[in-house]
């Protein structure tokens, strides 16, 4: 009775969302846990008959369950996805009470969410997935999150809690491999991982933090490291190494910042990806792994919905300004960043170059990740740059140290506003790199002006 | 004139709070002055050479802190016989705290420091997190941002970087923050540190270049961003 109160209430929360655009994409799962504090457990009780499928790590958690679920379309499965990224408990009751009828049914058949590290325990012990896919762990608002080997072991712990599940892990980072070594009664984790990495490399990678045994704290061997400490590596005989791929990229070609090409498991079917980066690379192993062994899924209908797929919501998304082309690229910890700055900055060096760097809770207080990435391989960026929000002052140190001179300050997003039309023409490209929240309000304000130019015109 | 040398203690375990800015802070405001300088990197089982003028040590994970420990036993002679002769040292959270006599931590006790500084650290329950400022006699207003469970007091005589105007310092309780011992500094503060904070930075550098038996005077920077990004800072919540 309780419960069905929770989820009414939900619904009408929801709906009140929608109608007056305010409250956020959590606030039905708050209403509805402050009603029936279990509510999420129970809104999964016998639901989703073909499991539920949880994705979490530090990078890649949107993109990876935004693959999947375009797996899931091709194959013809029905599911609930939280995907606007509302990846905190309370997001994940919104999901759930929207999809959910009054007697508590669901009528999609899989259960997709990414989860935030920290709420991992928490939602998982009450949504019990069938399958749990990590992409990574790396450095990331330690200010929130904690030291990484906190996380891998609450992650550790939680994989004992639920001996039933699949564990999907990246192979070739050591802290996230190593979660699936020696577990008890002969249970096995799936891996995914890269082959072999030809493509450039940063020249000033500050952010490899699990180099390291994690179960001795001897240095692993690395043969070939291809970013922070994602690569190929072994430990001593006998103890931790590099588990066997059993879903392997290979023959990685990136064009421009266009896409990225690639095959899994000797497949003859070349992977076309229209969004660049190793780091997607990643993402959509982790994701054809998933789709093959949670559901599944063909060969045929998985490559099919790589081949048709972009990138989600911010995290590489292009929006139109005053005739100009902005390419909104969402950063959030040092390795992130280094990855968009190799994938895209380091290809088109002469755009104008935005950075709006927040310190809101959101965006962690802490910004002395800024100091880890590697603004040094940029001191030949030939292009104009901007910086603006809070940390304005914080990000032009931070260039200024890495030798990158004659760099802009505005931290008033208006204002900032009007310094990229002051400094580009129309139909040129910019890069636009904000964190969160900066994301979050840049990416209003250019929509809205960009809306009001078009109905000027209409 | 002779290269300044600095030696940056295991920055593979060590430095996961942005400490690189510290190095590169050094570096480039020795870079900035044509002053010719090297960073060497020492990590666990190798040693700090013999000549070099000034010492780094940044903050870790709980986890590493153990194997860098029993390293920090082999060279604490070395490290003490240094900052004894005014050799400049700057350590920050993690290695602070393996700079003092002990640390007492959750998962593995009582983890013995080299007694340089005259602190002691436990581990606590609380984490103190959060952007800090700081008033200090020597360097005037410092800023940073702290991350620590583990509490610091003093033991004996010792002199605090300065006294904690917003933030937590060394422990919850005596508004103190870092250490001061002859030209060797522990602090909290990560953010980074140098970078916001050149005052302290160039103190270092005019240690580093007194330690290697030279004279110079530095010359003046231009320090109106670091100034402003200090002060934008000091501001925030």
């Amino acid at each position: 009775m309780r419960s069905l109160l929770a989820i009414l209430a939900a619904k009408a929360a929801s709906k009140l969302n929608r109608v007056s655009g305010s409250g956020g994409s959590s606030f039905p799962g708050l209403v509805a846990k402050k009603i029936d504090k279990d509510i999420l457990e129970k809104l999964v009780l016998n639901n989703f008959p073909r499991g539920i499928i949880v994705v979490t790590g530090t990078n890649g958690k949107t993109t990876t369950s935004k693959l999947i679920a375009n797996m899931l379309d091709e194959a013809g499965i029905t599911y609930v996805h939280n995907r606007t990224g509302s990846n905190m408990e309370q997001g994940l009751i919104s999901s759930l009470t929207d999809s959910v009828d009054i007697s508590s049914k669901i009528s999609a058949e899989v259960g997709l969410f990414e989860v935030d590290e920290a709420f991992m325990p928490k939602v998982c012990r009450a949504i019990k997935p069938d399958t749990i896919v990590v992409t990574n762990l790396f450095r990331d608002q330690l200010d929130r999150y904690g030291e990484l080997d906190k996380i891998a072991r609450s992650f550790r712990s939680l994989f004992e809690d639920l001996p039933g599940a699949n564990l999907v892990l990246n192979a070739d980072d050591p802290l996230v491999a190593s979660l699936g070594f020696n577990l008890e009664n002969e249970r096995k984790a799936t891996y995914f991982g890269v082959a072999n990495y030809n493509g450039p490399k940063l020249k000033h990678d500050y952010t490899a933090d699990s180099i390291f045994d994690p179960f001795t704290q001897e240095k692993l061997h690395y043969t070939d490291r291809y970013f922070s400490h994602i690569g190929r590596y072994r430990g001593k005989r006998g103890g931790f190494t590099r588990p066997k791929l059993d879903f392997v990229a290979e023959d990685v070609k990136q064009k421009g910042i266009e896409n990225i090409k690639f095959v899994v498991n000797n497949s003859t079917k070349v992977i076309k990806l229209d969004m660049p980066g190793l780091f997607n690379v990643y993402n959509s192993v982790a994701a054809f792994a998933t789709a093959k062994i949670a559901l599944e899924i063909s060969d045929k209908d998985i490559i099919f919905a790589l081949n048709e797929s972009s990138a989600a919501f911010g995290r590489s998304e292009t929006l139109s300004y005053k005739g100009r082309e902005l390419l909104l690229l969402l950063i959030k910890n040092p390795t992130g960043l280094n990855q968009v700055i190799q994938s895209y900055l380091l290809k088109e060096k002469d755009r104008l170059l935005v950075f709006v760097i927040n310190d809101n809770y959101a965006d962690g207080r802490d910004i002395s990740w800024l100091w880890d990435a590697a603004f040094e391989d940029l001191s030949d960026y030939k292009g104009k740059i901007l910086v603006g929000g809070s940390r304005a002052y914080d990000m032009a140190l931070r260039l200024k140290y890495a030798g990158i001179k004659g760099v802009s300050i505005e931290p008033d997003e208006s204002k900032l506003l009007a310094k990229i039309e002051m400094n580009s023409s129309k139909r040129s490209k910019v890069f636009m790199l904000p964190t969160y929240t900066a994301m979050l309000s840049m990416r209003s304000k250019i929509v809205s002006e960009d809306e009001k130019a078009k109905e000027y015109w209409q | 004139m002779k290269k300044i040398k600095i030696a940056h203690l295991y920055p593979e375990r060590m430095s996961i709070y942005g400490d690189h800015g510290n190095t590169l802070a050094l570096e480039q405001r020795m870079n900035w002055r044509s002053i010719k300088n090297e960073v060497v990197r020492v990590e666990v089982g190798e040693k700090i050479p013999n000549d070099i003028d000034l010492i780094f040590i940044g903050g870790g994970q709980d986890k590493g802190q153990l194997v860098v420990a029993n390293d920090l036993l082999k060279k604490a002679s070395q490290i003490r016989d240094f900052v004894e002769s005014g050799g400049p040292l700057l350590s920050v959270c993690g290695g602070y705290q393996l700079l003092g006599e002990y640390f007492i931590s959750n998962d593995y006790g009582q983890i013995q420091g080299i007694g340089l500084f005259n602190i002691i650290s436990k581990a606590t329950n609380t984490r103190m997190i959060g952007n800090i400022v700081v008033q200090s006699e020597k360097f005037g207003q410092l800023v940073g941002f702290e991350n620590h469970s583990g509490a610091t007091e003093f033991i004996g005589r010792a002199n605090p970087l300065g006294v904690v105007k917003k933030g937590y310092g060394n422990n919850p309780n005596d508004k103190l923050e870092g250490v001061i011992y002859k030209n060797a500094i522990g602090t909290y503060l990560h953010g980074s540190f140098l970078p916001k904070n050149p005052k302290v930075a160039d103190w270092l550098l005019r240690q580093a270049i007194k330690h290697s038996g030279q004279t110079l005077k530095l010359k003046e920077l231009n320090d109106e961003l670091e100034n402003s990004a200090r002060k934008f800072a000091s501001k925030r919540p």
